[in-house]
């Protein structure tokens, strides 16, 4: 009967987000949030480990304030209760200050026997916040999980790496980071949905974390973000002899590490 | 603060950062230290610019598990940047690392320099849509994805290696470890891309292409017309709009006009390049090299010109 | 006041727009193609709650309100409209139960049509010139014990799926519409034949058939409300069906604008994108203003009748509004899309075939005109 937490996070849906022409900035004033596409599958994972093992689910998030948009929307999909962190810090917040704020309240929360995420976040895709948030906590780590059981106390997870599958196995707390391939994430049926607001959400304040100022600070800033417009090399060779094309093609191709 | 280190389990991308680090080294002027996982890696490092190479080995296998030991290299002489193989497994050691050092990390940097005292990459945001700068105070931690720099040229000098004793992560336990095969066809996993069009006039020609891409170690792919109105090759290798999208570092347009259709399923790729007669034809506006001419006079020479 | 939904309205269109994603967008081409009805996939429907979505939870519905409801209606109609009248028939004939029924009649069949296992079907038109008059105009005479039903039913939407059937009769041709009377036809009762299934212009894959009834007895308890009120009940359940109807157009419209405008952005003509000239970008505006306002329209009469307000008023008017625009949201952005659109491998085609559908009116001698003009004049 594992006790299980899930971390999500509320982002904003990248299909609604424009780019302007003018100077390629972005204008997000038109797009919808969502829980981060990854995240779904993550608290899918728990729910259905919960369903097969018994036990309960626990759901985390920070946020601005458009988090508690995302409250029923978590609840509809399985856990029982879901904790929200509010904070004006949460809207240039970096990997660092989301694993601070998130390891503190895990601490005031309790223990859990999986910690789970989503792989990465669908708008930054830092895959930071399982491997910090298992540092500051001291609990070993299991990224990019495609499968997931958990028996007795021991958590048996198998990760799709580049050149490899391989199977691990934790005994005890564990965070574990989860591929969206792992399962297929429900469609909350609607009395999942109405079901949803009869499940309790609690509050937790980032004054009451025992945060130091500088945990708050983003170590790593953005400087600017610009739009992604296809802009290509267009080196094209026309010469009229064929092998010569064929020759210049090729230490281009060289160049850039290709052949 | 002082050091850039250099880490990746994969020695062949830890010789690629060594070309940012070597950058790096410009402005910071501090050693670089690189971390290796066997005295052959580390001998390699050394070769291409690293001034230290530091040798973790341990009994245990499990790279992953070494993320504490690269924790305890880089902060025992406070290192300034920390650049880690992007690699799967280095997004979770740097991950950990950079959550020890309470350090920022920019994840798949693209481009990295030194500004105003601090480390300045760009990267990419919402899955491709944007690229932004990010600003990190030191200690900075970086991952970088292969193949996103060359390795460096010899250098003058070859630096020093040691050799450290570690200890792996023993909370996990390591079982089966299954190698990828390459059975099967996976267009999405394709690093290399022959996508082929109608310029081929029967589905026998597509053995030009087929020669091309074993040359270059690539897979087949193809437009919509080539898939459903042709059947030459399976709906599973149409790239477009209602096929497959694909992200490869190399996509090589052969026989195709490059209509907006199908180069929706291809344009977040690394390098693209076109082989076509018609020089108005779409494909060389959305091209960063390309050959205008008969595909049945270039192919061949392409293909032997690639497999020297 | 407040234009956006609620929560639970909002995550309710979110989870039936992933279920339109997930299991009608792959059927819905050969859907249209086949006219197949889609078994499995209102098995999965009904596991998800959408066909008791209006019914009580002590059936074992949802009771998810009407704004949902319609919600739920756009949302699969941008995926399958056909799939959208099988769930509207449906939820029509269970509406009316559930308003007009006996507790007996509500616990004999609402539990069954909450969980998908039971399938309605509602009976109202007629050949003849409105339902009670007419050689074939189906009557309902008064026995001993109960009533026997004769004549024929048309256009009856999920005919020959449905296990249950609101029928409506006349008790005395004499009398004609005055004396209809609305009655429970299980499907399997002696003597109810359904026809053959009709070749439809759209929303192929909800079976259309006509109904014969032959000497089909009905004891007492057949009866849905009063004798001779059959009239009353099928007028409100059609002003009901009628904006649910209009999410249906609603939902092709807004599916149909959304693949125009994609198209007129990546389609270059004269070197730019054909999204920039004025002509398409008149068209584009317009289908999406249509769509925008009849859904603000709609959404008004649905909250009207989910706080048990007058609506009728609304209702007529959402539905003259869709009359007249509807099939103009199709023929619009077909213009966009030109002739690369016209290929029946890509949507619109099916669109449009579709809205002509959602969009028709009942009754000629009724139309919604009158009604808004007796409201106001």
């Amino acid at each position: 009967m594992p006790k299980c937490l899930v971390c999500y996070k509320w982002t904003l849906d990248e299909q609604d987000i424009k780019i302007k022409s003018e100077d390629l900035s972005l204008d997000s004033s038109r797009a919808k949030g969502k829980i981060s596409d990854f995240d779904r599958n993550a608290i899918e994972e728990a729910a259905l480990l919960v369903e097969k093992n018994g036990g309960a689910v626990d759901a985390l998030t920070y946020g601005t304030t458009t988090v508690k948009q995302s409250l029923k929307d978590c609840l509809s999909r399985g856990p029982e209760k879901v904790y929200w962190i509010s904070d004006a810090t949460a809207g240039n917040a970096d990997a660092s200050v989301t694993a601070n704020v998130l390891a503190a309240a895990i601490r005031k929360m309790g223990q859990y026997d999986l910690i789970l995420c989503g792989e990465g976040s669908s708008d930054q895709f830092n895959q930071q916040t399982a491997s910090r948030i298992a540092a500051l906590l001291g609990l070993p780590c299991v990224t990019f999980a495609n499968k997931l059981s958990y028996e007795g106390e021991t958590a048996k997870a198998t990760r799709k790496l580049e050149d490899c599958q391989e199977e691990v196995s934790v005994k005890g707390p564990v965070v574990i980071s989860v591929l969206s391939e792992i399962n297929k994430p429900r469609i909350p049926s609607l009395k999942q949905v109405l079901g949803a607001s009869k499940k309790p959400n609690e509050e937790i304040k980032v004054a009451d974390l025992g945060l130091k100022p500088e945990d708050l600070q983003p170590k790593a800033v953005r400087k600017s973000v610009k739009g992604f417009v296809m802009q290509r090399k267009n080196v094209i060779y026309k010469e009229s002899s064929a092998a010569d094309n064929v020759a210049k093609l090729k230490a281009s191709l060289a160049s850039e590490g290709l052949c | 603060m002082a050091g850039i280190y250099v880490f990746s389990e994969d020695v062949a991308l830890g010789k690629q950062l060594l070309t940012p680090a070597l950058e790096l080294k410009k402005s910071l002027t501090q050693s670089i230290i690189a971390l290796a996982l066997s005295e052959a890696d580390a001998k390699e490092l050394a070769a291409l610019g690293a001034d230290n190479v530091v040798v973790l080995q341990s009994a245990s296998k499990w790279a992953d598990g070494l993320a504490e030991a690269v924790y305890t290299q880089v902060s025992k002489s406070q290192g300034s940047v920390l650049l880690v193989g992007g690699t799967l497994r280095g997004k979770g050691i740097a991950a950990y690392v950079a959550a020890k050092l309470n350090a920022g990390m920019v994840t798949d940097a693209k481009t990295l320099k030194i500004e105003g005292g601090k480390l300045l990459a760009t990267r990419v945001l919402y899955a491709g849509l944007a690229t932004c700068e990010e600003e990190v105070v030191f200690p900075a931690v970086a991952t970088v994805r292969a193949r996103t720099f060359l390795a460096p040229p010899a250098s003058a000098t070859a630096g020093k290696v040691e050799v450290v004793t570690v200890d792996g992560d023993s909370r996990i336990t390591l079982g089966v470890v299954t190698p990828t095969g390459t059975a099967g066809v996976n267009i999405n996993a394709a690093s290399k891309l022959v996508s082929v069009g109608r310029g081929f006039r029967k589905k026998e020609d597509l053995k030009l292409a087929e020669d091309l891409a074993a040359a270059l170690k690539a897979e087949l792919a193809c437009t919509r017309g080539v898939a459903e109105d042709e059947h030459w090759l399976p709906i599973e290798r149409y790239i477009g709009i209602s096929g497959q999208t694909v992200k490869p570092d190399l996509y090589l347009a052969v026989g195709l006009s490059g209509q907006v259709q199908h180069m929706v399923g291809c344009r977040e790729s690394k390098v693209i390049v076109a082989i076509n007669n018609d020089e108005r034809a779409p494909i060389f506006e959305a091209a960063d090299y390309g050959i205008v001419g008969d595909l049945y006079e270039v192919l061949p020479l392409l293909t032997v010109a690639l497999g020297k | 006041m407040n234009f956006e939904l609620t929560e639970e309205q909002r995550l309710i269109g979110q989870s039936a727009r992933d279920f339109g994603k997930e299991y009608l967008e792959p059927i819905a081409v050969e859907l249209d193609a086949k006219g197949e009805f889609p078994k499995k996939v209102v098995q999965a429907l009904a596991k998800h709650d959408f066909l008791g979505l209006l019914l009580p939870e002590d059936v074992g519905g949802a009771a998810a309100g009407f704004v949902s409801y319609v919600e739920v209606i756009e949302d699969l109609s941008r995926y399958s409209a056909a799939v959208a009248s099988i769930v509207n028939n449906h939820t029509i004939a269970a509406y009316t139960i559930q308003k007009w029924g006996t507790a007996d009649q509500k616990k004999k069949y609402l539990p069954g049509m909450a969980k998908g296992e039971l399938l309605g079907g509602f009976a109202i038109y007629e050949h003849g010139p409105t339902p009670g008059v007419g050689p074939d105009t189906l009557v309902a005479k008064k026995q001993d014990v109960g009533y026997v039903l004769n004549g024929k039913k048309a256009f009856v939407r999920n005919a020959g799926e449905a296990g249950v059937y609101v029928v409506f009769a006349t008790t005395d041709p004499a009398l004609g519409a005055k004396a209809l009377t609305a009655f429970l036809v299980k499907s399997d009762a002696i003597g109810v034949k359904v026809g053959e299934k009709l070749e439809t212009m759209g929303l192929k894959g909800c079976p259309v058939a006509d109904i014969t009834f032959e000497n089909v007895v009905l004891p007492e308890t057949a009866l849905l409300g009063a004798v001779n009120g059959g009239a009353a009940i099928s007028a409100t359940a059609l002003a009901v069906a009628s904006v649910a109807e209009a999410a249906q157009t609603v939902g092709i419209g807004q599916a149909a604008v959304e693949h125009a405008a994609a198209y007129a952005k990546q389609r270059v003509q004269f070197g730019k994108p054909v999204a920039t000239l004025q002509a398409i970008q008149t068209l584009l505006a317009e289908v999406a203003t249509d769509c925008h306002l009849a859904r603000l329209g709609l959404r008004n009469a649905a909250l009207l009748i989910e706080e048990g307000k007058p609506f009728e008023v609304e209702a007529a008017m959402i539905k003259s509004f869709l009359a007249r625009l509807g099939s103009k949201m199709l023929i619009d952005t077909c213009q966009v899309e030109g002739g690369f659109g016209y290929s029946e491998t890509m949507p619109l085609p099916r669109l449009f075939r579709d809205i002509a559908g959602t969009n028709l009116l009942d009754a000629p001698g009724d139309f919604p005109e009158k009604l808004i003009a007796a409201s106001i004049a």
